[in-house]
């Protein structure tokens, strides 16, 4: 459905994307994670016709997004990354004006749609929220059904709450059979509806993965405080990577090896155990590790 | 064009372009309305009008005051006239293009079946629109203003008309290349600046060429040349000239920033 192909674009700068190469299938939902300024929305830019490639090409159903750009984005949901609407209109003027654009006007679907996100769309836009705005961004991507859906970082500005809505309604879609490519900097978001991940740094992909092995390859860090010194002995001398934090707690870091640790830990009293949230720079970090490590 | 969005354009702009069009046809309508004053003692005023220098005279389209057309070119066609009209070709210009590429909100325009080619000629069309908004209401203001107002027969509503007309294809050559200038720019406030100052240098080459009749010549480099309402008044304007020069200036720019639009890569 979505076809990336070696994709080159260099500004002035020196900065830019190089040999980007993205197939996304029907059905699937892609994730393209990266930390800010690697490349991401450069990328996007093309799929929407924004800017022409230097080498290379991209194609939305078999339509090159540049030479064909308005029969290419016809099938495309586009949510883009910075909210910027036009001022002294209202969210309904807004949405009304984006339905004529798309000139399929479904009442019932975005009516449905502003029910669940829970947002009054009759404010004038200047005067909403962040996430309010991300909510109108988001009603208008989806109110006309389209097949394809291109969000760049579609959870920003959302509540946990709201980002928990968002994330039913890209597998409600995804259940319809839609393709998603889906930006992001933060590896939870994606973590819970994609399938397969690309990872971008510097404008370059350095890997496209299914979820799982991106899962298995992320290190998880957890503080374990146990009931008394024995226990702390036992997971000290075991097979696992810890490091004695305080009296009773050790930090134990894991990569995949889970059932090491509940085997450890399962004769003995815990008294709590907390995860330490680990940053997408983090997962980036040991990626790039252990690439060099292999190599 | 797409007409969605143009209806939406419309509704956003329409305060801006009824607040300038209202405006200016009430002053146009407030003068019409002095005119009787000044014509029972045309003779007198002319020939005080004769003591100023005449460089100045010229600069303020004022040569002579004997007609209606005349007066009403002198006090407003002739300058503030210019500056407004001048002030929103420049500014709606860069509001309808390089403000949204600015902004990002290009993105949402450009983010649907419709083509770029479609977005950028309905921006077009709500500038064009805007202008002829404005030099509807200007005109009926003084035509209302001589029917109703004022009890005389020496209200020239053809004369009046053709320095409208005239008028209207002067600001569609300057919002022609505002427009264009606002379609290559990344940035707002550069846009802004550079029709701005283009406009600004155009207006003072033609004032130069005015005052300074050595360097008459520099006139010609400027569409303000092309637009005198003191002459059209007084019957020795080229209307048609006008209309055609001032036309194919605003169509060529017009064009032009379709075809860069169409082209250009956009930092959205």
């Amino acid at each position: 459905m979505i076809n990336i192909e070696n994709l080159t674009q260099q500004f002035s700068s020196g900065k830019g994307i190089f040999g980007v190469t993205i197939n996304v299938e029907e059905g699937e939902v892609f994730g393209f994670l990266g930390p800010n300024g690697s490349g991401k929305s450069t990328t996007i830019r093309h799929l929407m016709g924004y800017m022409k490639p230097q080498h290379g090409r991209a194609t939305i159903k078999g339509l090159d997004t540049w030479v064909n750009q308005s029969e290419a984005r016809s099938h495309v949901g586009y949510l883009p990354g910075e909210m910027a609407f036009l001022d002294g209109m209202t969210g309904l003027s807004f949405l009304n004006m984006m339905a004529g654009m798309q000139e399929t006007h479904n009442p019932s679907r975005r009516a449905e749609l502003i029910r669940k996100l829970q947002f009054d769309p009759d404010i004038p836009i200047r005067k909403m929220s962040k996430g309010m705005k991300q909510k109108v961004g988001i009603v208008a991507t989806f109110m006309h059904d389209p097949a394809i859906y291109i969000l760049d970082e579609p959870t920003s500005g959302l509540d946990p709450l709201m980002q928990h809505v968002f994330i039913e309604l890209v597998l409600e879609e995804k259940a319809r059979g839609k393709t998603f490519l889906m930006s992001s900097h933060s590896f939870a978001e994606i973590e819970r509806t994609c399938d397969r991940a690309a990872i971008i740094r510097d404008g370059k992909i350095v890997a496209t993965k299914n979820i799982h092995e991106l899962q298995t390859m992320q290190r998880k860090s957890f503080n374990v405080t146990l009931g008394d010194e024995v226990a702390v002995e036992a997971l000290l001398s075991s097979a696992l990577t810890t490091k004695r934090m305080d009296e009773r707690t050790v930090r134990v870091d894991l990569q995949g090896n889970y059932d090491l640790l509940i085997q450890t830990l399962g004769s003995y009293h815990v008294k709590n155990i907390s995860a330490d949230d680990q940053s997408l720079e983090q997962i980036f970090m040991d990626y790039y590790d252990q690439e060099e490590a292999e190599s | 064009m797409n007409l969605a969005l143009y209806r939406h354009m419309m509704q956003l702009h329409l305060k801006i372009f009824l607040g300038f069009g209202i405006g200016s046809a009430v002053y146009v309508s407030l003068i019409t309305s002095l005119f009787p004053l000044l014509d029972d003692n045309m003779a007198q005023i002319d020939d005080m009008m004769k003591m100023l220098p005449d460089g100045m005279m010229r600069a303020l389209g004022m040569e002579s005051i004997s007609n209606y057309g005349q007066f009403i070119s002198a006090e407003y066609y002739g300058l503030f006239y210019l500056l407004i009209l001048g002030v929103f070709s420049v500014m709606v210009a860069i509001q309808l293009v390089a403000r949204l590429v600015d902004r990002g909100s290009m993105a949402y325009l450009l983010s649907t079946r419709v083509s770029r080619t479609a977005v950028i000629v309905t921006q077009m069309l709500v500038l064009i629109s805007g202008q002829l908004v404005i030099h509807v209401l200007t005109f009926a203001g003084g035509a209302l203003a001589a029917r109703f107002l004022i009890d005389t027969e020496r209200i020239a509503l053809t004369e009046f008309f053709q320095i409208n007309a005239v008028g209207f294809c002067l600001f569609l050559a300057i919002s022609g290349y505002s427009f264009l200038i606002s379609c290559l720019f990344n940035d707002e406030k550069n846009a802004f600046a550079v029709a701005g100052g283009v406009t600004f240098l155009f207006y003072g080459m033609n004032m130069m060429g005015k005052i300074v009749t050595k360097i008459d010549w520099i006139r010609h480099f400027t569409p303000f040349s092309r637009y005198e309402p003191g002459k059209i008044a007084s019957g020795e304007g080229d209307v048609l000239v006008s209309v055609v020069i001032l036309g194919l200036i605003g169509l060529l720019s017009y064009g032009l920033a379709i075809f860069f639009f169409r082209k250009r890569n956009l930092p959205l």
